[in-house]
């Protein structure tokens, strides 16, 4: 991983910006939420109050053996719905329809108001209707039995009456009612009865002054005419239980204590909703733009905990069960925290009890949606956000800017550094010398251990010729003594010491020829008058020497231009060469042939020298030129590792580079030169 | 024993290194020549007060004194105008060779070099010594176009104008001019040269020959390099 990554990775650290951040929002927004509870809580106080001024508007609570599952509710129906034996034109969820447990399967029915009617619908089902023969009026007055759903009408003591709906055929059906005085149809009650798949349904209308305090509904089941029939009713009890629905005094108050944002609710005693009031839709339009979609969702994620899960939406039962309801009808006041289902957001609520006369008559609910509390934490986040956006892009831009200068400087560094070893210019100034961080540190540590590496290569250099300086003089001495030996007598053995003596000295002293070649090549060098010459002509000459005095090698020449005329000294170069092929012929087998290759290119001569043979490792290939470093593997008294040295001299000499590389098979030596280009 | 009762030739060894001033004594005392070794500037110059030798061979470093040799030989030369003068040192560089040959030496060598090619050089000085001092007689003359080689005397004239050669020069030359168009090869060049010479060496003295032959006429081009053999006299 390199430096800018690594920097890139710890500008991520910016990102508990945002944590720290909802930490804080968060915090306010909690006081906020507390603060609005405690507020709505003392408004509910004092809305609920002023309704227990109206006792008479709270439906008194299940009386005698009467239980609140005998209850039934008149839904409230904004319209009168056309009797059509259909539910879909109640408006109204099918949550709402309350369910008995019927011989072949559940019943479902409501009972709604609107205007002056009470309408019914009854769902059941049945695996064999049994329709009523024409002409009977009672479903049980036998012998013939059939199925029929009938409303248990009573206002206790005075009513007592059964209102019965049976069909000859689907279609509207007539109602019979039966009370003390009589049986007879009703024609002011409408209804229909509609088969369906599974049973059949019913829709009926009755005129509110028809009917009493307390309702039913019983569902009549019969798969026989000769049987009579299961009955499901929707009460327990003896009698029904009352019918509770909507005050309409009580309505028209809760409409004027209500403000935009809010819901109002009010429940008897058994939390059956007598009057609602709602306008928090009014207030839904606010701040709703605030962030995208997928803020919204971080949002989620990040803030909406699961205490506000649940939809504060009024229960289309009629009745309220929520335990903060629960808690007020037993007298404490009590609040909860909800999720509204139109924009998601947290909507606080609060119940009160509502007490006249010391008793508890039923239970004030006022909600409201924390739009303003929202809108300030979903702005805040926004902020928060962006802010923390910004911030990390420029971080993270400040840090990858930096990274890149200093990897800049880095790289220009070892590059510096590796330029200078391989052109072995070791004392030029590196980058970043004057810097006085650690990069400046790096650059003069290199630059010191360049500095000594050239000093130990001039060293090495010179020492060849230091050596074979200081060694001259006394070989002499021997060669010299040696030579005077041969004219005294000398017998057999001591002649034979001498002769072997004379050999050593003479190897010595081609030893030390050769040792001093590279500083007279310097020397040349620096007083040579360079001629323009044609360099192929050399070669093709040079060559054919070649020929004769390596008889055991073949050697190729191959150029690829026609004329490449350089400027330089023939002779000089010619040495260069001298020393290329003997390297080649002392590194290839007899037979090998040795390919010298002529090639020009813009201005730049290449000339190639490649030979058969092992291969070079890689780390000799910029050593492989330096002074008295030799690869021979055997003893070798010619070779010091100066015959390359001094190639590299000339070939530098001349303005020129010489490298080496593998080839498939052998080695290929090759040195560049500036061409003499008349037209350049 | 003749030698010794003919009236032998001197020569004076200026070398600080004793024991190489002994072995080069006692090689030319066998050759019968009369050798007075000194080891330091002061002392020769004092004992060449008295006599000047016939031949002298210097070592450029005297003991402490690095540029010793040199100073002597202008001494020498501001004395005697053909006194012949070797230098033999240790110091080859190319500079050394052509400060010493400046100031009028007749020949640098190496300490490289053998006794018998010493020998046979000082014996060539001498013979040329003797040649110059007797009448001109036409026998070891060599013409080869504008060139012409006086082998008794190591003269060599171009367009009628003495080239003034050392004797390494004068033998390369002559080597090359004695068979026109012959390729001579470096090895064949120093064995003419008596001398053990490095190519670097060679081809120094082929462009100090060139240049020379170069003041007396700007044409000339007759030394042709042959790449990678030698060099030939051209016709």
């Amino acid at each position: 991983m390199n430096l800018k990554r690594q920097l890139l990775l710890v500008s991520l650290l910016t990102l508990v910006l945002p944590w720290a951040g909802y930490q804080f929002i968060h915090e306010t927004e909690s006081a906020l939420r507390v603060g609005q509870q405690q507020m709505l809580a003392g408004t509910a106080q004092a809305m609920a109050d002023s309704l227990a001024r109206y006792p008479e508007e709270f439906p008194r609570g299940p009386s005698g053996d009467e239980t609140v599952a005998d209850q039934l509710y008149g839904h409230p129906l904004g319209n009168q719905p056309e009797v059509d034996g259909y539910f879909h034109d109640w408006n109204l969820e099918r949550a709402s329809l309350r369910e008995l447990r019927g011989v072949d399967g559940p019943i479902n029915f409501a009972l709604g108001m609107a205007g002056e009617s009470v309408f019914l619908y009854v769902e059941v089902r049945d695996r064999s209707v049994v329709y009523a023969e024409p002409g009977s009026r009672r479903p049980d007055s036998g012998p013939a039995f059939f199925d029929a759903v009938s409303l248990i009408n009573t206002s206790p003591p005075y009513l007592n009456e059964e209102i019965v709906f049976t069909a000859e055929a689907p279609g509207p059906v007539i109602a019979v009612r039966s009370n003390q005085y009589g049986i007879g149809p009703d024609p002011a009650i409408t209804a229909t009865w509609q088969d369906t798949a599974s049973g059949y349904q019913v829709e009926a209308r009755i005129p509110l002054s028809k009917l009493g305090t307390h309702i039913g509904v019983v569902v009549s089941n019969t798969a026989d005419r000769l049987v009579s029939p299961a009955r499901s009713a929707s009460f327990a009890s003896r009698r029904p239980g009352a019918l509770v629905s909507m005050s309409p005094g009580l309505e028209e108050r809760a409409a004027n204590l209500t403000q935009p944002g809010m819901r109002l609710i009010v429940t008897d005693v058994s939390g059956w909703r007598i009057a609602l009031s709602d306008s928090m839709q009014a207030d839904a339009a606010g701040p709703a733009g605030v962030g995208s979609r997928w803020l919204r969702i971080a949002y989620d994620a990040l803030v909406e905990t699961a205490a506000a899960a649940q939809l504060a939406e009024p229960d289309p039962s009629g009745r309220e069960r929520r335990d903060y309801v629960a808690q007020a009808l037993s007298g404490a006041a009590s609040a909860g925290w909800f999720r509204s289902p139109e924009n998601d957001r947290a909507v606080v609520a609060v119940a009160q009890p509502v007490i006249a006369d010391g008793e508890i008559i039923g239970a004030f609910m006022l909600q409201q949606s924390t739009a303003a509390i929202l809108s300030l934490r979903n702005e805040g986040l926004v902020r928060l956000m962006n802010v923390t956006l910004i911030a990390t892009l420029l971080v993270a831009a400040a840090l990858l800017g930096y990274a890149t200068w200093l990897s800049r400087r880095i790289r220009r560094l070892s590059v510096a550094a590796e330029d200078a070893l391989e052109s072995d210019k070791l004392r030029t100034a590196l980058p970043s010398a004057g810097s006085g961080d650690e990069i400046g540190d790096l650059s003069r540590s290199f630059s010191h251990v360049l500095g000594q590496l050239g000093d130990y290569n001039d060293y090495l250099r010179s020492l060849a010729s230091k050596l074979s300086h200081e060694l001259r003089t006394p070989l002499a001495i021997v060669t010299s003594s040696l030579e005077n030996l041969e004219h005294e007598p000398l017998n057999e053995a001591s002649a034979g010491y001498a002769a072997r003596a004379r050999d050593g000295a003479d190897r010595l002293r081609r030893i030390l020829t050769a040792m001093s070649e590279a500083s007279r090549v310097e020397e040349l060098m620096q007083h040579a008058e360079p001629e323009v010459f044609d360099l192929c002509a050399v070669l093709e000459s040079t060559v054919a020497a070649y020929r004769d005095v390596y008889g055991k090698r073949e050697f190729v020449l191959e150029t690829k231009i026609e004329a490449a005329p350089m400027s330089g000294s023939p002779e000089l170069l010619i040495q260069m060469l001298d020393k290329l092929v003997d390297n080649a012929v002392d590194f290839s087998a007899d037979g090998d042939t040795i390919t010298i290759r002529l090639a020009g290119d813009g201005g730049v001569l290449r000339l190639d020298v490649a030979n058969p043979g092992p291969s070079l490792p890689e780390r000799m290939r910029y050593q492989m030129f330096d002074s008295m470093v030799s690869m021979r593997p055997g003893k070798d008294d010619k070779h010091l590792g100066l015959g390359l040295y001094v190639a590299r001299l000339i070939a530098e000499g001349h303005g020129g580079r010489i490298d080496a590389e593998n080839i498939e098979g052998g080695v290929n030596v090759f040195v560049t030169l500036p061409g003499e280009n008349h037209g350049e | 024993m003749w030698q010794i009762v003919a009236m032998a030739r001197r020569i004076a060894i200026v070398e600080d290194e004793a024991a190489i001033r002994a072995n080069y004594a006692d090689a030319f005392t066998r050759e019968g020549y009369a050798v007075d070794g000194y080891a330091a500037r002061h002392e020769a110059l004092q004992a060449f007060d008295v006599r000047l030798p016939d031949l002298v061979v210097i070592d450029i470093n005297l003991e402490d004194d690095v540029e010793g040799g040199f100073e002597l030989c202008r001494e020498l030369r501001s004395r005697s105008a053909d006194l012949p003068i070797i230098f033999l040192t240790a110091r080859d560089s190319e500079f050394d060779a052509v400060s010493g040959l400046r100031l009028g030496a007749d020949d640098y060598l190496t300490k490289d070099i053998s006794l018998p090619h010493l020998m046979a050089r000082v014996a060539a000085l001498f013979r040329r010594l003797d040649a110059i001092q007797q009448p001109q007689s036409g026998d070891g003359r060599i013409v080869r176009g504008d060139l012409e080689i006086d082998t008794d005397r190591m003269m060599v004239r171009w367009q009628d104008q003495p080239v003034n050669l050392t004797l390494t020069e004068f033998w390369l030359v002559h080597a090359m001019a004695r068979y026109p168009g012959h390729v001579k090869n470096r090895q064949q060049l120093m064995d003419a040269a008596q001398a053990v010479l490095d190519d670097n060496t060679i081809t120094s003295h082929i462009k100090r020959i060139r240049r020379k032959f170069i003041a007396i006429d700007p044409g000339f081009d007759a030394i042709e390099t042959v790449y990678g053999m030698g060099y030939r006299w051209l016709a």
